[in-house]
């Protein structure tokens, strides 16, 4: 990266604040952007940010107090100076038990998914013509769209040493379609993270999204279940292993959020979890994590048992990680069971919510349906309305998860997935 | 005292001026929003302590929005160099015109819009605050949290609680925003404050969180007040703690002003944001003038309509601050509205257009959004429910305008029996239903009200921006799950 005079400004005044220890942070953004209504542009945005962040830190005995705050890239030698002496001040208010910095690594495995520059004009030229090319016919088609394409580079420099800067994509679709019959409309929403414009998935989730919609046209209020299976084949999947990933974390862990140890039983019994350095089209690869560490493959969950922690420095530190890092992408695997092996039986096949959620702290789940597949007795309805509800730490003792995996931009986990014994109160 | 206006935005305006100037040689329209907010957030716990100068609204760097033919565009930036006007206007155009090559080889046309009006006006605000984020002693506001950390754990503790932690946090922020045309100069700056105190606690086979918070349009001495929320913290931990799982169905229930308030939020403030209108995603256009609550249902949204966290001068387009009716007594009025929305759909805006930052772009958003009070007390209230529950506390909600679906997860459910609470608690709480069903069925409306800032809102599942909401307590029927 092409050294620029902010910076050299910022590392002087750092080196001479009197910090025991400090990081700097240079984050810059090209971004392109188009809104459209149905296929005409509401509006185009371009954007280029450039900010600094910096932390500092003071040493107490075996305490560390650190402090940190953003520097605008424009700030004269005078604003950056008075932020920096401000924050070697705040950090002897807040002291936490000792830690150490990351240091620069000697050797690491090389890191597929470095890129020099983003193409911005390619990737959203992807996008429009995608969009354009998306399968719409009288009665389903795309209500509105937005577009965001962006280069994101990240220059991380410490006082160990460490000097390292990633660059990736980083693109974002928003999609509503529609569906349409006998003048009743209904909606569905769709947004999507992933690093370039993927066309045959999007072509096909949104030809998915649409026939959805047609069945949502047809749907009668959800019965009142009581409990129900569960089943789970869309992006609401990754609340229910973001749950697990989360619990894993240093900082849930360290914190008491999650009671999770290592050799725990915390999953079922054939699943495994791991992190990835890279995965193919997310928008999260990067060679480095954000306080320069160099990000790994590492086994989280193996047969069903945590195996390890993932996390900050600080936090990684405090439960006798040394060289742990900030994961992102991760990947779950172990299936033993086809997709078409757990649709078996009577179940609910949920294609819409709200808003889904899992708890990280109490792991109960909540969300409305809007649109799901009631399979009972051979047959198979369109439901609307009602709710699902349960927790975690029972329905894991029977959850199903399927040998087909399915990539959601930074997860790569099951195809279908079904908690056993869900509650669900129906609309009626 | 009040807020003083960021100098820096001060020193900027001649550039920025000239910039407008520039820039409208080749635009029919040109404005620019630039903000320069600072402020401070501290947490503070038994296990971790960290202070940073920046909350999630902190931010410096500059949108022009231009017109020509019919079409807005912006570009977003940070780092203007006075000295370097006409380079950045160069810079502007050009990443603007490489954008219309590829819209013009991809086909893609524009949604004709008119151009927006510019007429004369100067806004300059300094709202009063008593502390200031950047001068605030964070060495005496850290003990103070320290304080409340190790006093929850005791008092928790001495309640037969197993505390894992006590948890507190304080961010207060100094807004300022520039908004310039040609013949506008609009100056704002006003600080707002939000604290927060969760206990963590632990039972038999469970851990429960707590969730108690405050806010205001005001500077730090927001958190001179934060110890009070303290026992209200471990009461609620208590109660979380032996709480069971709700019987599902429908249910006679009063909502504290709370969950009213993430009722205003998710019914018929979502519902009502008039860009939604333009895009057709709003079932709320082809009911203005009908019924869609009960009598006693009256409803206002507007950065006006109450003094908390987002209650404004202008919003990030230049319009000056509103106070709309949306529902008059169960019948829906009008919605909100964005500058280039109410273009498109003939209407005036009301002040309602905002941004996550300035290099996001402006939507139709909430400010205060609220129930107005009725004549009931919370008393004869609950003594009218044969079964049912008191709700208090909320996790989130999610919106649905095309189709009046309506999603709120609450935290809990105080059982109402025979007109008496019984001390049985239930948690957590899906509420759902039809929007017109849940407001048509409001029967009872208490005398007082509140409003909450302490939350964030999205649009869809992005673009964060701060709102509050609130009103009195309802009564009302809904479904539990």
């Amino acid at each position: 990266m092409a050294e620029n005079k902010a910076l050299n400004r910022l590392l002087d005044i750092l080196k001479e604040s009197g910090a025991d220890a400090w990081e700097l942070t240079e984050t810059q953004e090209k971004g392109w952007e188009f809104y459209l209504i149905r296929h005409a542009l509401d509006q185009n945005r371009v954007k280029e940010l450039e900010s600094f962040r910096v932390k500092v830190y003071k040493k107490f005995d075996d305490c560390l107090g650190s402090a940190a705050a953003p520097v605008p890239a424009d700030a004269d030698d005078e604003e950056m100076k008075r932020i920096v002496a401000g924050l070697c001040q705040d950090a002897t208010y807040v002291r936490n038990p000792f830690y150490t910095l990351n240091k620069p690594e000697q050797e690491g495995k090389a890191f597929g998914g470095q890129v020099e520059t983003v193409d911005l004009k390619a990737i959203s030229g992807d996008f429009l013509q995608t969009v354009a090319g998306l399968p719409e016919t009288d009665g389903e088609d795309l209500n509105s769209c937005e577009v965001f394409v962006s280069e994101k580079r990240r220059r991380f420099m410490n006082s160990e040493g460490i000097d390292a800067t990633v660059v990736y994509p980083y693109s974002m679709v928003e999609a509503v379609v529609n569906a349409r019959k006998d003048g009743q409309e209904i909606e569905l929403y769709r947004l999507y993270h992933c690093g370039t414009c993927d066309r045959d998935t999007l072509i096909r989730d949104l030809t998915e999204t649409m026939r959805c919609g047609r069945d949502k046209l047809t749907a009668v209020p959800t019965p009142p279940l009581e409990k129900a299976d569960v089943i789970f084949s869309t992006d609401a999947s990754c609340e229910i292993y973001d749950y697990f990933f989360s619990r894993l974390s240093a900082g849930s862990v360290y914190r008491g959020i999650s009671d999770w140890k290592i050799g725990d039983v915390v999953a079922p019994e054939n699943m495994k979890m791991e992190t990835a350095a890279f995965l193919l089209n997310s928008s999260e690869n990067a060679a480095y994590d954000e306080e320069g560490a160099r990000i790994r493959d590492m086994t989280l969950i193996d047969g069903g048992k945590a195996a390890s922690y993932w996390g900050s420095r600080q936090f990684s530190q405090y439960l006798g990680l040394e060289d742990s890092f900030i994961a992102s992408n991760f990947i779950v695997s172990g299936g033993k069971e086809s997709a078409e092996e757990i649709r078996c039986g009577d179940y609910l096949e949920i294609m819409e919510f709200s808003d889904f959620q899992v708890d990280h702290v109490t792991g109960d789940i909540a969300g409305e349906i809007r649109l799901a597949y009631l399979h009972q007795g051979g047959k198979t309805i369109s439901v609307s309305g009602g709710s699902v509800s349960g927790n975690m730490n029972e329905l894991v003792k029977k959850m199903q998860f399927s040998a087909e995996n399915r990539q959601y931009n930074c997860m790569l986990i099951p195809a279908v997935t079904r908690l056993n014994g869900a509650t669900v109160t129906g609309a009626v | 005292m009040k807020a003083p206006f960021s100098p820096y935005l001060a020193g900027m305006a001649p550039g920025l001026k000239k910039l407008i100037s520039l820039l409208r040689e080749k635009y029919d329209y040109v404005s620019v929003l630039s903000t320069d907010s600072t402020g401070f957030q501290t947490a503070i716990s038994q296990k971790s302590k960290s202070v940073t100068r920046e909350t999630l609204t902190t931010e410096r760097g500059t949108v022009v929005r231009v017109y020509r033919k019919g079409l807005y565009s912006e570009a977003a930036f940070t780092g203007f160099d006075p000295e370097t006007v006409e380079k950045t206007a160069e810079r502007i155009s050009g990443e603007l015109e490489a954008q219309f090559a590829l819209l013009e080889s991809a086909g893609v046309k524009p949604y004709e819009t008119a151009v927006l009006p510019d007429e004369e006006r100067t806004i300059f605000t300094e709202m009063e605050t008593a502390r200031l984020p950047e001068t605030e002693d964070l060495s005496a506001l850290v003990e103070r949290l320290s304080a409340i950390s190790d006093q929850g754990m005791k008092d928790g503790e001495e309640q037969g609680i197993r505390m894992i932690d006590v948890m507190t946090r304080a961010s207060s922020t100094h807004v300022c925003k520039m908004f310039l045309t040609e013949k506008q100069d609009l100056r704002q700056s006003y600080t707002y404050s939000e604290g927060m105190i969760a206990a963590l606690v632990a039972g038999e086979d469970r851990t429960e969180m707590s969730y108690t918070s405050l806010s205001g349009r005001c500077g730090p001495e927001l958190f001179d007040r934060m110890a009070e929320k303290l026992p209200e913290a471990i009461r609620i931990a208590k109660d979380l703690l032996v709480a069971e799982h709700v019987v599902p169905g429908e249910y006679d229930v009063i909502t504290s002003p709370e969950v009213t308030g993430l009722i205003a939020h998710e019914a018929f403030g979502h519902g009502v944001e008039m860009d939604m209108f333009v895009k057709g995603r709003a079932l709320g256009a082809d009911y203005i003038g009908k019924r869609v609550g009960s009598d006693m249902v009256t409803m206002h949204e507007g950065a006006l309509c109450a003094v908390d966290v987002t209650s404004y001068a202008f919003d990030d387009e230049g319009i000056p601050a509103g106070d709309v009716t949306e529902i008059d007594h169960g019948i829906l009025r009008t919605g909100i509205c964005d500058a280039l929305s109410a273009l498109r759909l003939g209407v005036k805006p009301t002040g309602n257009g905002k941004r996550e930052s300035f290099s996001h772009k402006v939507y139709t958003r909430m400010t205060n959004t609220m129930f107005d009070s009725g004549e009931s007390t919370l008393e004869e209230m609950i003594a009218s429910i044969q079964k049912g529950y008191l709700l208090e506390g909320m996790q989130s909600g999610m919106e649905d305008p095309k189709h009046w679906g309506i999603q709120c997860i609450l935290d809990r459910g105080y059982e109402i029996v025979d007109g008496r609470l019984t001390g049985k608690i239930v948690s957590p709480l899906v509420m759902t239903g039809y929007v017109p069903d849940l407001l048509g069925s409001v029967s009872m409306v208490s005398k007082d009200r509140e409003v909450f800032g302490s939350g964030y809102c999205g649009k869809g599942h992005k673009e964060w921006v701060k709102v509050a909401d609130g009103g009195p307590y309802l009564k009302a029927k809904v479904r539990l799950g």
